[in-house]
């Protein structure tokens, strides 16, 4: 019944994630009212607004970042909000086949509109759009990573997939690691539900990301950019608590007699014991989208220079 | 939660259009695609499983073993020859022999012989071990969470091709989605795809439609938390196996990307068979960049299908046990409250949601 106790496991990191929030909660609310002992301690425990407008902020970086790769523009005002920060960078990726523009295009629109639902699903809710930085905060993570000083992820489509692979698997793990905190209220809401779903298409982004890096480092064995994407990677597991699966490059003399196969590829990012996907807590996902690492009260970085709007912004961990 | 954004601005705008012209366009299609499914074994509408009460977490999980015995034998036949309870020592690492014991009638799975597919693809072949290993450990996961309220194996149908009668289920699949009599999901690179193509976003959909009905309490979130991860794996292999088609014949020249707009406008029907306020259609087939969205405000441009979601707000659609029977068994049952059988699961699944 090892299953058993590593969902077990999963279930207290939550547990113990949420007891970090509520003792720091406590904290605060006693350095508030002086030394009356008898005051309860303050739980700071996350609504499913905080949750939703976590998401968005998440779904804005990733929709400037691809409307800009695909256009040259980003997100209209009327999708911003009526306070939004400023978007540093971005640039269109040019000299595309049309297969490839059509990708861009249509992860580009699937984001925009992830932007769109979770601004009408929250309605007078939904955070504006924070300060994004899709420029400098890719030279800052290559270097970190070991890739290089600089990093342009609109230099050519095979950079691109490495920016692309940067946000998806965090998507999906972001998601996941959310979907369990919904209220019942909010899963009878269908909040649950749409999470659900937005986070199946991130993984479906990711795979395509993952799909095509495996497939070009197959057809090329001096392909360049899975090995960055493997850096990135490694930076991600390091700053959000490992959860990482490196991509691989499969073996195999086809066509295949009948007792061979390949080596497995990796394409899927999931646990090696069981083939779930990673959940990542809020403060996990922060700390790599803040590009910063692990430690309470980071508020900003990376992609996100003034940090995030809404109630989770600040890493209590 | 509000309802989707068209509700809010009642004028059509270019998305909404869009989506009225697709659907239109498959409301044509689906003319012939109905006329397909009434060919099939049952034209059933079964509204069974939607109106089982009293379900569990339990019935919940053994709904998803089922589907996982059936995805994990698929990929195990076609990357190493042998069922999933069967030893062979071209497993790699991660792949085993799989337990298929448990409640309910245990049954065995029918397939042509030598069904390891001749990849000549690298890529493909890899693909199919890092699936085949994929589904396997859903399969051990889901029978060591359940423990001895596991269900059995069922009897699953894996046969199609010329050698085998209209009765096959990839034959029965193919003749109702009219690609043609017989179709052999085990001969060639793109017809393993093809045949991977029919399970996973369906895995999606019912992964999906599963989230919500867990119970609230600890265990039940655990199990969420599970079936949020599997859904994300399932997700994953759609989008796997929906890029290396689009890369392969990325503007239909070989027909493969009509091939899944045929499977899905099957699926569709048979989701909307079972019930008739599912979203018309709820599955979308790969397009060579023949629908047009606006980007970032801008003039319509044309994109790719990888995601199989709802073109208004991109979330991937749900489905709910029944509909997922119909697809599965090619029709669902004759009459409410009688059991599902059919296509893939000739003696229906076991558990509660059958």
């Amino acid at each position: 019944v090892n299953i058993l106790s590593e969902l077990n496991k999963r279930g207290v990191n939550r547990r113990s994630f949420l007891a970090g929030v509520g003792a720091i909660g406590a904290a605060s609310a006693l350095a508030g009212c002086s030394s009356n002992g008898a005051m309860a301690a303050a739980t700071t425990t996350y609504t499913d607004t905080d949750i939703l407008n976590f998401a968005l902020n998440l779904e804005y970086l990733e929709a400037e970042f691809y409307l800009h790769a695909a256009t040259g523009s980003g997100l209209q005002a009327s999708d911003a909000g009526s306070n939004p920060g400023t978007v540093t960078g971005g640039t269109q990726v040019t000299g595309l086949s049309s297969a490839q523009q059509n990708i861009l295009n249509e992860i580009a629109y699937d984001e925009q509109e992830h932007v769109r639902f979770l601004r009408s699903a929250l309605g007078s809710a939904a955070v504006s759009r924070p300060a994004i930085d899709i420029t400098n905060s890719f030279n800052a993570l290559a270097s970190a990573a070991g890739i290089a000083s600089t990093f342009n992820p609109y230099a050519n489509f095979d950079a691109f997939a490495v920016g692309a692979f940067i946000f998806e698997d965090v998507g999906v793990t972001a998601y996941a690691g959310a979907a369990p905190l919904i209220s019942t209220a909010g899963i009878a809401a269908g909040y649950l539900a749409a999470a659900a779903g937005i986070m199946a298409v991130e993984a479906y982004h990711a795979a395509y990301v993952r799909t095509y890096l495996t497939a070009q480092n197959i057809a090329n064995s001096s392909y360049l950019y899975l090995g960055y994407a493997n850096k990135v990677s490694a930076l991600r597991a390091t700053l959000g608590g490992g959860n990482e699966t490196a991509l691989t490059v499969p073996t195999g003399t086809v066509p295949l007699t009948a007792t061979a196969i390949a080596t497995p590829s990796s394409i899927v990012a999931a646990t090696t014991a069981n083939a779930i996907a990673f959940a990542r807590d809020t403060d996990q996902v922060l700390h790599i989208v803040y590009g910063t690492a692990n430690g309470a009260g980071v508020k900003s970085g990376g992609f996100f220079p003034s940090g995030l709007n809404g109630n989770i912004s600040v890493t209590q961990s | 939660m509000r309802p989707a954004r068209q509700k809010d601005n009642p004028m059509p705008n270019q998305e909404t259009r869009i989506l009225d012209n697709i659907i239109a366009s498959r409301r044509a299609l689906l003319v012939g695609g109905g006329a397909a499914v009434a060919a099939l074994a049952i034209p059933g509408i079964a509204k069974a499983a939607s109106t089982v009460v009293g379900f569990g977490d339990t019935d919940i999980l053994n709904f998803a073993l089922n589907l996982e015995y059936l995805e994990a034998n698929f990929y195990y036949l076609a990357a190493f020859g042998t069922n999933i309870s069967t030893a062979n020592t071209l497993y790699p690492t991660g792949a085993m022999v799989q337990g298929i014991t448990g409640t309910g009638t245990q049954g065995t799975v029918t397939v042509k012989a030598s069904p390891k597919v001749p990849f000549a693809n690298l890529a493909v072949a890899s693909y199919a071990v890092e699936t085949a290993i994929e589904e396997g450990k859903h399969v051990a996961f889901l029978r060591s969470a359940l423990g001895s309220a596991a269900v059995a194996q069922p009897q699953i149908d894996l046969t199609g091709g010329t050698g085998f009668g209209a009765t096959a289920a990839f034959n029965t699949l193919a003749s109702a989605a009219l690609i043609g009599p017989a179709f052999d999901p085990f001969a060639s690179d793109a017809n393993f795809l093809i045949g991977a193509y029919i399970f996973e976003d369906v895995g999606v959909t019912a992964y999906h439609g599963a989230a919500p009905l867990f119970t609230t309490g600890t265990t039940g979130k655990t199990y969420l938390a599970a079936a949020a991860g599997i859904l994300a794996v399932e997700a994953y292999h759609a989008g796997l196996v929906r890029t290396t088609i689009n890369a392969l014949d990325p503007i239909n020249s070989n027909g493969y990307q009509t091939l899944t707009q045929k499977v899905s406008t099957l699926r569709a029907a048979l989701s909307l068979a079972a019930l008739s306020t599912a979203p018309n259609p709820d599955d979308y087939g790969l397009t060579p960049g023949t629908i047009s969205v606006s980007l970032a405000g801008g003039a319509s441009v044309p994109r790719t299908q990888i995601v199989d979601a709802d073109p208004t707000n991109v979330i991937a659609f749900s489905r709910n046990t029944t509909q997922v029977l119909n697809i599965v068994t090619g029709g669902g049952a004759t009459t409410a409250g009688a059991k599902a059988t059919g296509v893939f699961f000739p003696n229906g699944l076991n558990g509660l949601f059958s």
